[in-house]
C-alpha cells in the first residue's frame, strides 16, 4: 500500500544514508589504519598527562593475549560485543537505525535469570538453558519491535524511540531486581545467582572459555551467508542502500525493516543471555554498556558480519587488556577505552569522508555545457 | 534548602522551573541546530562534556565563572568536531553524535578519574569545594513575591540568561534575515546556495552555538544545580531533548512548554525520593507503595508517549539530517 509510506517525518526521508558506509567495504588497511592511529592519538594525550606509553602498551598486551586467561577472557568479552554488534549491523545495513541494542541485551538478560533461577527449574539443566536462552532472545527481539511498531503506526523515528526505549528497559530490569528477583538478604538491585548446573558448559576447565563464545562467531559466519547468498539479505540492502527503489521495485520495504529489526533485536537479547549464563551468573542494576559499544563495533567492522567479529576481537582485547593496565602501579581509569572507541569511530568516519570527499571534488569541477553560462547574462 | 519552610506547591513549582532550565538552555541549541538542517544525537555527550569541564575548573581554580567559561568553551570543542565530520566530512550525523555520546562519557570519566587523583585521595566527596560553586540569586523585592517570588526570581543567574537567551533567539528566528537563513537552511539549501549564502559556514555557526549551549546546560547541573559531579550524571537528560524538540514542532514556545513539563515531572519523581526518606509531605506518602523505578521511568515513557500522540504529520525542517551538498554518486 502506498499509503502507509509516510514522507511527513524528516528522520524518514533519509534515502540510503549508509550508503558510503556499506560501498566502502573494501577497505580493511583503511580500518586497521584506523585503529592504530586512534591508539596512537589516545597513548600521545596520556603520555601528555604523565602516564608512560610504553609500560601501559606491554601491560596492556600482556593483559588482553598473554597468556591463556587473558586470551580466553579477551575472548568472553568479545561475545557480547559481537553480538550487540551484529544486532546494529543488521539493522544499519537495512536501513533501520536501531540504537537499542542496549535495553534489548538489559531485557535479554533480565529473562534469562528469571527463568533460570526463579520461574523455570526443572530436574534437567539443557531444557531449562535452551528455554532460558530463546526466552531472552525474543525478549529482545520483542522490544525492538515496539519500536518499529511506533514507527509504523504513530511515526515516532526509531533512532529516538530506541534510545529513550533503553531507559525505560533499564528501570524496568532495575524495578524487576528490586521485586520479584531480588537475591534474598540485600537491599541491592541484583538477582540470585544461578545454580552452576544451568550455567553454560565451559571447554577449558577455570576459565571463561564457554559455549555461547562458538555460538555467536558461528552466528556471524551465517549472518555473512546470509546477506551474501540469499534474497532476504540482498533486499534488506537494497532497502539500505535505496528504500525508495526497493519500493519501487516491489520490496515490501515495511514488513522487511520490522523482520530486520527483529533479527537485530533477537541478536541483543542473545547476548544478555549468554553473558548472564556464560559469564556472570547474575544480574545486577548495572549490567555493562555492551549495547552502546555495539555501534561503535559495527561501525569498525563496516557493517560486514565478518568484519564485526573482527571489531568485536578487538574491542574485547582493548577492554580486558586496560583491566590490567588499570589494576597495576600505573591506575589508569578505565574509562580510557571508550576514548579510545570514539576516537576510532571519528577517525573513521572523517577519514572516509575525506577518501570519499576527494572523488565528489573531482566531479564537482565538471564544467557545465558552453550554452548555460550565458543565459543569466539576458 | 528546607522544603519544610514552603508549601508544597510552591516548592515543586520552583524545583520545576529549575530541573527545565538545563533541558530549556540545551533545546535551544538542539533546535537552532536542526532548523540549520542538522541532528545532534550528541547533545547528552556535550550536556556531559559541560558537566565535568565546569566541575573540575571550577574545584581547581575555586571561581564558577570560569568553569561556566570552560563549560561552553569545552561544549564548542566537542560541537566542533562534530560539525567537522558531519559538516565538512559529510558523515552521517546519527553515527557521528552516537560516537560523540561515547567519547563524552569516556572523556569525563577519564578525566574525572585524573581530578580525583590530582585532588590525591579517591574516596574524595563528590561536593565542591565550599564557594566554588554558584548560590542562587535573588532580583531584589520581586524575590519575595508570593508563590512568582521563590519560584521564577530566586533561581540560578543562568535560568535569568537562558530566559533572555530564549527570547533573543525567538525573535531572531521570527523576525529578523538571519532567522529566515536559518530556517531556509534546514528547508531548502539548495535555494540557500543559489542566493550567495555559504551553507556550510552558516551550519558550522548553528552547531557550535548549539554546542556552547549544551556545555552550559552541563555546568547548570553540576556547579548550579547539584554542586558535584557523578559518572553519566546527565542520565538521558539530552536525549530528552531531542524527543522534546521535535514535540515542540520546532517552535520556542513548544520547546518551552515541553521542557516545563518534563520539569515538572522530573521535580515530584525527585521530591518522592526525598519524600520516602523524610516526613515532609504527608500528601505524597500515599505514593510510595509504588515502586521506586517507576519514577524514575516516568520521564521517558512520558517523552514516548507525547512523540506517539504528536508525531504524526508534523513539519519538520525539511532536509533534517541531510549532508550539504546531498548527493555525489560513488
Amino acid at each position: 500500500m502506498m499509503t502507509t509510506f509516510h514522507s511527513s517525518s524528516p528522520l524518514r526521508r533519509h534515502a540510503g544514508r549508509f550508503s558510503r558506509l556499506i560501498s566502502a567495504v573494501a577497505l580493511l588497511p583503511l580500518t586497521i589504519g584506523t585503529c592504530g592511529l586512534a591508539l596512537g592519538l589516545v597513548l600521545s594525550g596520556l603520555a601528555l598527562a604523565g602516564y608512560p606509553p610504553l609500560a601501559i602498551v606491554s601491560r596492556w598486551v600482556d593483559g588482553s593475549i598473554g597468556g591463556i586467561y587473558p586470551l580466553t577472557n579477551s575472548l568472553a568479552d568479545a561475545c557480547p560485543l559481537l553480538l550487540t554488534g551484529l544486532a546494529a549491523g543488521i539493522a544499519f545495513r537495512g536501513g533501520v537505525l536501531n540504537i537499542g541494542a542496549q535495553g534489548q541485551f538489559l531485557l535479554g538478560a533480565m529473562v534469562t535469570v528469571g527463568l533460570s533461577t526463579r520461574w523455570l527449574i526443572f530436574h534437567s539443566a539443557p531444557p531449562v538453558i535452551i528455554l532460558a536462552i530463546l526466552a531472552g532472545t525474543f525478549a529482545g527481539g520483542l522490544w525492538a519491535l515496539l519500536a518499529s511498531v511506533l514507527e509504523r503506526y504513530r511515526s515516532v523515528p526509531i533512532v529516538l524511540s530506541t534510545i529513550l526505549l533503553n531507559f525505560v528497559a533499564l528501570y524496568v530490569v532495575r524495578a524487576i531486581l528490586q521485586g520479584p528477583l531480588q537475591a534474598g538478604g540485600t537491599p541491592a538491585p541484583q538477582s540470585p545467582q544461578i545454580a552452576p548446573a544451568y550455567w553454560l558448559p565451559v571447554f577449558i576447565p577455570f576459565t571463561s572459555f564457554h559455549l555461547g563464545i562458538p555460538i555467536a562467531f558461528v552466528l556471524a559466519v551465517l549472518f555473512y551467508a546470509l546477506n551474501q547468498r540469499t534474497t532476504f539479505g540482498f533486499e534488506s540492502l537494497v532497502i539500505g542502500l535505496n528504500p525508495g527503489a526497493a519500493r519501487l521495485a516491489g520490496i515490501r520495504v515495511t514488513r522487511k525493516q520490522f523482520l530486520v529489526m527483529f533479527m537485530s533485536g533477537c541478536c541483543a537479547g542473545l547476548g544478555g543471555a549468554l553473558q548472564v549464563l556464560g559469564v556472570t551468573h547474575f544480574m545486577t542494576g548495572s549490567f555493562g554498556n555492551y549495547g552502546y559499544a555495539g555501534i561503535a563495533v559495527a561501525l569498525l567492522g563496516r557493517l560486514n558480519p565478518l568484519g564485526i567479529a573482527g571489531a568485536a576481537l578487538f574491542f574485547g582485547m582493548l577492554d580486558t587488556g586496560a583491566l590490567r593496565v588499570e589494576e597495576s602501579s600505573l591506575a589508569l581509569p578505565h574509562a580510557v577505552v571508550n576514548v579510545v572507541k570514539a576516537v576510532v569511530i571519528l577517525l573513521m568516519l572523517l577519514l572516509s569522508a575525506y577518501l570519499l570527499g576527494r572523488k565528489l571534488r573531482t566531479r564537482q569541477v565538471d564544467p557545465s555545457p558552453p550554452g548555460d553560462r550565458g543565459s543569466d547574462k539576458l | 534548602m528546607n522544603p519544610a519552610h514552603e508549601n508544597l506547591l510552591t516548592f515543586l513549582a520552583r524545583q520545576t522551573v529549575s530541573a527545565a532550565t538545563p533541558l530549556i538552555l540545551a533545546g535551544i541549541g538542539e533546535l537552532v541546530s536542526e532548523l540549520a538542517g542538522v541532528i545532534d544525537i550528541g547533545i547528552e555527550g556535550l550536556m556531559l562534556t559541560g558537566c565535568i569541564a565546569a566541575y573540575t575548573i571550577a574545584g581547581a581554580t575555586g571561581h564558577g565563572s570560569l568553569g561556566l567559561a570552560t563549560a561552553i568553551l569545552a561544549g564548542m570543542a566537542v560541537a566542533a568536531l562534530f560539525a567537522a565530520t558531519t559538516i565538512s566530512g559529510r558523515a552521517d550525523q546519527i553515527v557521528s553524535g552516537t560516537a560523540l555520546n561515547l567519547l563524552a562519557l569516556g572523556l569525563s570519566g577519564t578525566i574525572w578519574s585524573l581530578y580525583q587523583n590530582w585532588r590525591g585521595n579517591h574516596d574524595l566527596s563528590t561536593a565542591l569545594p565550599h564557594g566554588a560553586g554558584y548560590s542562587r540569586l535573588a532580583v531584589g523585592a520581586l524575590a519575595r513575591l508570593p508563590f512568582f517570588g521563590p519560584v521564577f526570581f530566586d533561581q540560578y543567574s543562568l535560568f535569568y540568561a537562558t530566559v533572555l537567551l530564549a527570547a533573543m533567539v525567538w525573535g531572531i528566528i521570527r523576525f529578523t534575515r538571519m532567522g529566515l537563513i536559518l530556517r531556509a537552511l534546514g528547508d531548502s539549501p539548495q535555494a540557500c546556495q543559489a542566493c550567495g549564502i555559504a551553507v556550510r559556514t552558516w551550519r558550522w555557526l548553528a552547531v557550535l552555538f548549539a554546542g556552547g549551549c549544551a556545555g552550559a546546560a552541563g555546568a547548570y547541573l553540576s556547579i548550579m544545580r547539584t554542586h558535584a559531579f557523578a559518572t553519566d550524571m546527565t542520565g538521558g537528560q539530552g536525549f530528552v531533548v531531542l524527543a522534546l524538540v521535535i514535540f515542540g514542532r520546532w517552535s520556542m514556545g513548544g520547546l518551552i512548554l515541553g521542557c516545563l513539563f518534563f520539569g515538572a515531572i522530573n521535580s515530584l519523581q525527585q521530591t518522592l525520593q526525598t519524600a520516602r526518606y523524610t516526613s515532609h509531605y504527608a500528601a505524597l506518602h500515599a505514593l510510595q507503595s509504588v515502586p521506586f523505578e517507576v519514577f524514575q521511568m516516568l520521564p521517558y515513557v512520558a517523552a514516548l508517549a507525547a512523540l506517539a500522540v504528536l508525531s504524526r504529520n508534523h513539519p519538520g525542517p525539511h532536509r533534517l539530517g541531510r549532508p550539504w551538498p546531498e548527493e555525489i554518486s560513488l
